[in-house]
């Protein structure tokens, strides 16, 4: 109850956010229903229609294999869902707790975050690119690649965020009561981390949908025959002048997706830092 | 200031050292053996194992790497597999095109980005405000790619306004009129960026306001367009100058991605297409030199950043 109360209070008086959220839910709920909403079999040829333009048989049209693009979307929905949430959570965990531990151990600390200045020494793409080719095409590989280039910033931001809270009186206090290392960092401080980690998670959710569709158009992400939005267009590159709704409904998707999220991602930010309360009414 | 640069500097060399460490064992973890890759199907393993010890790829990994690193402190960055020439010159072949995409997707970043950023900051709270941000954030959300190819298909395929693909160097026939092949990539490459960078000059512009001088400049009757100008535009540029130079310092990698769709012959699409040819030598000296731009430019923008807010250099 108090979580519903929460979310209206979120997103009161920003039907944007609240129309990305619904968008959220209904991507969420293709990836889940995929099997039974999809009419056909995302992976079926049928050289009959191949390249057919979008129709009620057809809702998105065919591709050049003529298997149905509207089910391969759908299906495309579940990649999207697993690459942003397995990012995330690799980004999060991998990232919080470096950097947690970098904040509260200063020596330790020191060790771990030249290892992440280096990592940050290369530009995002580039170490996904670096990374994606050392390892073999599948979607455990992309999902963790993505997720390790999102867990520098990551760490580097709650390195700063904790070191303030070690400093705060309560920490203090806990430590004369006698809690130990473990319960500082993971019950007196970490609870005050969950909003910006909540903000960092969404922002991860979006970049790595844009990170995934361009590594599998460079043929360095997910294996060629994953449904997966950024395969299909990639796949639809050389037919695009015959066929332009093969680029127009994944791109869409995905423009779609990632704009909710960010859109969500900023109502959350707004709600938790009050220097944005009341900045972009509406939207 | 001078001690704060020479420090930043210095902690530059073992970051730098310990990036080419790196750079050197990501290329030498890639699966696939790059002397079998060369000589194709139809080698006998003699031919390999003869190219492998010419490659000196049978020596052990600290040497390789020892010996790599000194040849690069030298400009010696070996020789590509690929095309049998020195990699310095595969990389310089690239580097026009990639300098002249990254200077115009600058260009349209600050065009579009200044211009759209503090109209939107004037009208704040408006429908004004409220479609320029909003738009902002939508074209953030857009695949690089896809932009680009619906670029191609609308103005090179529909409307035959703009050439789809290739850049001929300036120095060759047409001579500056060859940028025009620049003109589809670096504006699909700006507008994510140009989104970023309005968001942020809103952001600032409304920073700024809320100051004190501000308030003391509005007070003393100042004519608010001047007010603008003066007491709040300039002091916002600050914060967005640091991005833009952290934005140029990425362009070159986010151009992979664009240079692949326009197939222009610069540093972006080397670096793909010698990961697909094993070309080790190469994908070592491209990246390791896209790595080092990388920081030096980040590194000029924090000094750049420094001289503007002298506090900084203060922390």
């Amino acid at each position: 109850m108090t979580a519903i109360l929460t979310m209206g209070r979120i997103f009161r008086g920003r039907w944007l956010a609240t129309a990305g959220l619904c968008w959220l839910i209904l991507i969420a709920l293709a990836a889940i229903f995929a099997p039974l909403v999809a009419p056909y079999d995302p992976l079926e040829i049928d050289p009959l229609v191949r390249l057919s333009p979008p129709s009620l048989e057809h809702l998105f049209g065919t591709d050049h294999y003529g298997r149905d693009s509207f089910s391969r979307s759908l299906y495309g929905a579940r990649m999207a869902i697993v690459i942003g949430i397995g990012s995330v959570v690799v980004a999060l965990v991998a990232g919080g707790l470096a950097g947690m531990v970098s904040a509260y151990f200063s020596r330790l600390g020191h060790v771990i975050m030249r290892v992440v200045d280096v990592l940050m020494a290369f530009p995002a793409l580039l170490l996904a690119l670096v990374l994606m080719t050392l390892l073999e095409r599948s979607v455990v590989n992309t999902v963790i690649v993505i997720g390790i280039v999102y867990a520098t910033t990551t760490a580097r931001i709650l390195f700063g965020m904790t070191l303030k809270l070690k400093g705060e009186v309560f920490v203090d206090a806990a430590t004369c009561s006698g809690a130990g290392h473990a319960s500082i960092l993971f019950r007196h401080i970490l609870p005050n981390l969950v909003s910006p980690l909540l903000v960092q998670a969404s922002f991860i959710f979006a970049f790595a949908q844009l990170q995934a569709a361009a590594l599998d158009f460079l043929g360095l992400g997910l294996p060629p025959e994953v449904p997966s939005w950024g395969n299909m267009l990639s796949e639809s590159r050389i037919y695009v002048t015959r066929a332009s709704w093969l680029l127009l409904f994944p791109g869409a998707l995905i423009i779609l997706s990632v704009f909710s999220m960010n859109l969500v991602g900023d109502a959350l930010r707004d709600s938790i830092d009050p220097r944005f309360r009341n900045d972009i009414k509406g939207v | 200031m001078l001690g704060y640069a020479l420090r930043r500097l210095l902690t530059l060399v073992p970051t730098l050292l310990a990036a080419s460490l790196l750079v050197f064992l990501f290329v030498h973890l890639i699966p696939g053996d790059p002397a079998a890759v060369l000589l194709g199907d139809s080698a006998t393993p003699e031919e390999i194992a003869s190219l492998t010890r010419e490659l000196g790829l049978d020596q052990p990994l600290y040497t390789q790497y020892l010996l790599w690193l000194g040849n690069v402190l030298q400009g010696d960055f070996g020789t590509s597999i690929f095309f049998r020439v020195p990699v310095t010159s595969v990389i310089a072949d690239g580097a026009e095109t990639s300098i002249l995409l990254a200077l115009m997707t600058m260009v349209w970043i600050v065009i579009l980005g200044v211009p759209i950023g503090v109209v939107a900051a004037s009208y704040r709270g408006t429908w004004v405000d409220q479609v320029t941000s909003g738009g902002a954030m939508l074209f953030a959300s857009v695949p690089t790619f896809w932009l680009g190819l619906y670029l191609i298909l609308i103005f090179s395929v529909t409307l035959g306004w703009l050439p789809s693909s290739g850049f001929p160097s300036v120095t060759d026939d047409g001579g500056l009129a060859n940028l025009r092949y620049l003109l589809l990539p670096s504006f699909t490459l700006a507008a994510p960026n140009a989104a970023l960078i309005i968001r942020l000059v809103r952001a600032s512009m409304l920073d700024v306001q809320r100051e004190d001088h501000v308030r003391t400049a509005r007070a003393k009757g100042l004519a608010p367009w001047k007010v603008s100008v003066k007491h709040v535009f300039r002091n916002a540029l600050i914060a967005v100058a640091a991005a833009f130079g952290f934005t140029f310092a990425a362009l070159v990698s986010e151009a992979v991605v664009t240079e692949t769709v326009f197939s222009l012959p610069g540093i972006g699409r080397l670096v793909v297409q010698s990961i697909l040819r094993r070309d080790y030598p190469v994908i070592q000296g491209v990246i390791l030199v896209i790595v080092v731009l990388y920081m030096v430019i980040n590194l000029l923008v924090d000094l750049a950043y420094a001289r503007l807010d002298p506090r900084v250099s203060l922390k």
